[in-house]
């Protein structure tokens, strides 16, 4: 034991040099990541005062946060909006996928894969900005609806009934090509032997595609989702840049109220405790979807 | 050797019309749009504030990029933006490739608790810590500086994962035979890791650089003053005005497309440099562990 000992020490005075170069990243994680959830958590629990000063209150904030309207209504407009963007983004982007495979021509190829990916790469401020463009009484929609022989024009960012699937379609219209980008990469490294042997027993391309394609990627797909579900409910800049009050009742979801509560309102403890609480859901949800799709069983097994 | 046997290589007829005929209606949707920013900012204010759909230019003109620069002044936040973003972007992948480095050492002591340690911060999400990263650099000082805006979300432990997996592709033996002939550790990095990854570094240093180019959360919660206003924030000032939901918009519509395409030109520069790296990058992140 003892000669263990020395060894272990002999090593850490060898890597010393190492530990030098870890030094301040910890001290970064330190103060800028656990110090944050630690203090979180612990103004939960405290009605944080104004002017400096706090008091423990137990669960309060918890409660508030449990029976406040305004709370729950975030959560299913968080859940409504995320769960139908990552639908709709998740077909989109395999639809994407699939056919760019099929499409011979390269420089074709790589053009239509650069105009769906760059959407990815632009901020929400640019992104809303646009649509909120397209989607305003002189913009593109209401020009398309004029020349159909709609009369007059719509405030479609001001429509309660438009709010939701507005925001599930930009959203879907911003990752698409990310997703294909993901989807392609997995399709384009798939054994060439399988479409091979489908091939001479005379299956179609479409039958090799639904039946070799789509199953060879379910992997890729299911990284994909459990990715995305840790952060169905932690969609802040759409929403911040996107959302008005005419519609905010369909859209604001749980990030921009707690944005709301505790940086302007400055009500640190419910926006703190319902933040926690955003923390434990997610990893519930994240859970749950894991165990529904097998994820860890699946890669246990490789 | 071809045979003449038709084997089924590709699609038949129709169901290729059909395909591409989806495909041609996805490109135009994502396409479109942009192709309409584009307009609009060249286009002058009285045109782009009629109504219709704008594909193509009734009057071209640079009023737009004139009204940001002139009225809104976006050339301080496009300042700030750059200077906090390349500061710490670059400031972010030397540390990230430290900690990459530390991470892949065969008989490191306590390498599993570091590991987790790293991992943890991971688990960690940043937005939801916001109201207590806020009261954090309220206790440092740190609200309404460029130090501030620097520090907050400088590390990801999503790039340091990253750097670990490029440097695993590195051969151990390559680094053990070094070490036999005597050199230093932080020799070895330099020398044998660091050159090899250069792709793996390009690709931390892109996609960090385009997340904190594009980071609103933690700008609006840190700065409160204008002059500190990065780009999004400034562009968000620029749209959040009634236009959405009245028509009438404080900064006419050729300008808001402007400020988008300046907003955007950089990250589009990047994105043409650093292609098949941000792709290569993405899929190594995306693996498990």
């Amino acid at each position: 034991m003892p000669r263990k000992k020395g060894d272990t020490l002999r090593k850490i005075k060898r890597y010393r040099g190492i530990y030098l170069m870890l030094a301040p990243i910890a001290a970064y994680f330190l103060v800028f990541s656990y110090y944050p959830l630690v203090l979180g958590i612990v103004n939960s629990f405290h009605k944080v005062k104004l002017l400096g000063g706090s008091q423990f209150v137990g669960l309060a904030n918890y409660q508030e946060v449990a029976g406040s309207r305004l709370y729950r209504q975030a959560l299913q407009n968080s859940l409504i909006v995320g769960v139908g963007t990552f639908l709709l983004q998740f077909l989109w982007g395999l639809m994407i996928a699939v056919f760019l495979n099929e499409v011979k021509r390269k420089t074709f190829k790589s053009l239509i894969q650069t105009v769906t990916y760059i959407p990815y790469l632009l901020s929400w401020t640019v992104v809303g900005g646009l649509w909120i463009t397209i989607f305003s009484p002189t913009g593109m929609v209401n020009g398309i609806l004029n020349k159909l022989g709609v009369q007059g024009a719509t405030v479609f960012m001001a429509e309660p009934a438009f709010a939701r699937p507005i925001m599930i379609f930009t959203g879907a219209w911003k990752g698409a090509g990310y997703f294909a980008a993901l989807f392609l990469a997995a399709i384009v490294s798939l054994d060439n032997s399988l479409y091979e042997s489908a091939r001479i027993d005379g299956a179609s391309r479409w039958q090799q595609i639904m039946k070799i394609t789509i199953p060879q990627i379910i992997p890729t797909m299911k990284i994909v989702t459990v990715l995305s579900a840790m952060g169905v409910l932690r969609n802040f800049d759409q929403i911040f840049v996107m959302g008005n009050p005419s519609i905010n009742d369909k859209v604001q979801n749980l990030l921009v109220l707690i944005y709301n509560d505790g940086i302007l309102k400055f009500n640190v403890g419910t926006a703190t405790a319902a933040a926690t609480l955003v923390l434990v859901v997610t990893m519930l949800i994240s859970f749950i979807v894991r165990k529904l799709l097998r994820y860890d069983e699946a890669y246990d097994g490789r | 050797m071809k045979k003449k046997k038709h084997l089924a290589n590709e699609l038949n007829v129709p169901q290729k019309i059909v395909m591409y005929l989806l495909l041609v209606f996805i490109v135009l949707i994502m396409a479109v749009p942009m192709w309409n920013v584009l307009v609009v900012a060249t286009s002058s204010r009285l045109s782009a504030s009629q109504s219709g759909i704008k594909l193509w230019w009734d009057s071209f003109s640079l009023d737009g990029f004139q009204y940001v620069f002139t009225v809104t002044k976006l050339l301080r936040p496009f300042l700030n933006s750059l200077f906090v973003t390349t500061v710490a972007t670059v400031i972010q992948v030397i540390l990230s490739s430290f900690a990459g480095y530390v991470l892949i050492q065969k008989d490191l002591p306590f390498k599993g608790a570091i590991t987790s340690f790293v991992m943890l911060t991971m688990m960690i999400p940043g937005d939801l810590t916001l109201i207590s990263v806020y009261q954090l650099n309220k206790q440092l000082s740190l609200l309404n500086s460029y130090t501030g805006l620097i520090m907050n979300g400088l590390i990801s432990g999503f790039s340091i994962l990253l750097m670990r997996n490029f440097f695993e592709t590195v051969p151990y033996s390559l680094a053990e035979a070094a070490r036999i002939d005597g050199a230093g550790e932080v020799h070895i990095f330099r020398t044998i890791y660091l050159p090899i990854s250069l792709p793996g570094l390009a690709t931390v240093f892109f996609m960090e650089y385009v997340s904190k180019w594009n980071s609103i959360m933690l700008p609006a919660t840190l700065v409160t003053e204008q002059n500190l206003y990065t780009l999004p924030l400034m562009l968000k000032a620029m749209i959040l005005t009634d236009a959405s939901t009245s028509g009438t918009s404080f900064a006419p519509d050729n300008a808001v497309m402007a400020a988008i395409i300046i907003s955007t030109v950089p990250l589009l520069l990047i994105y043409i440099f650093a292609q098949q790296y941000l792709l290569e990058g993405m899929n190594l992140g995306a693996e498990k562990g």
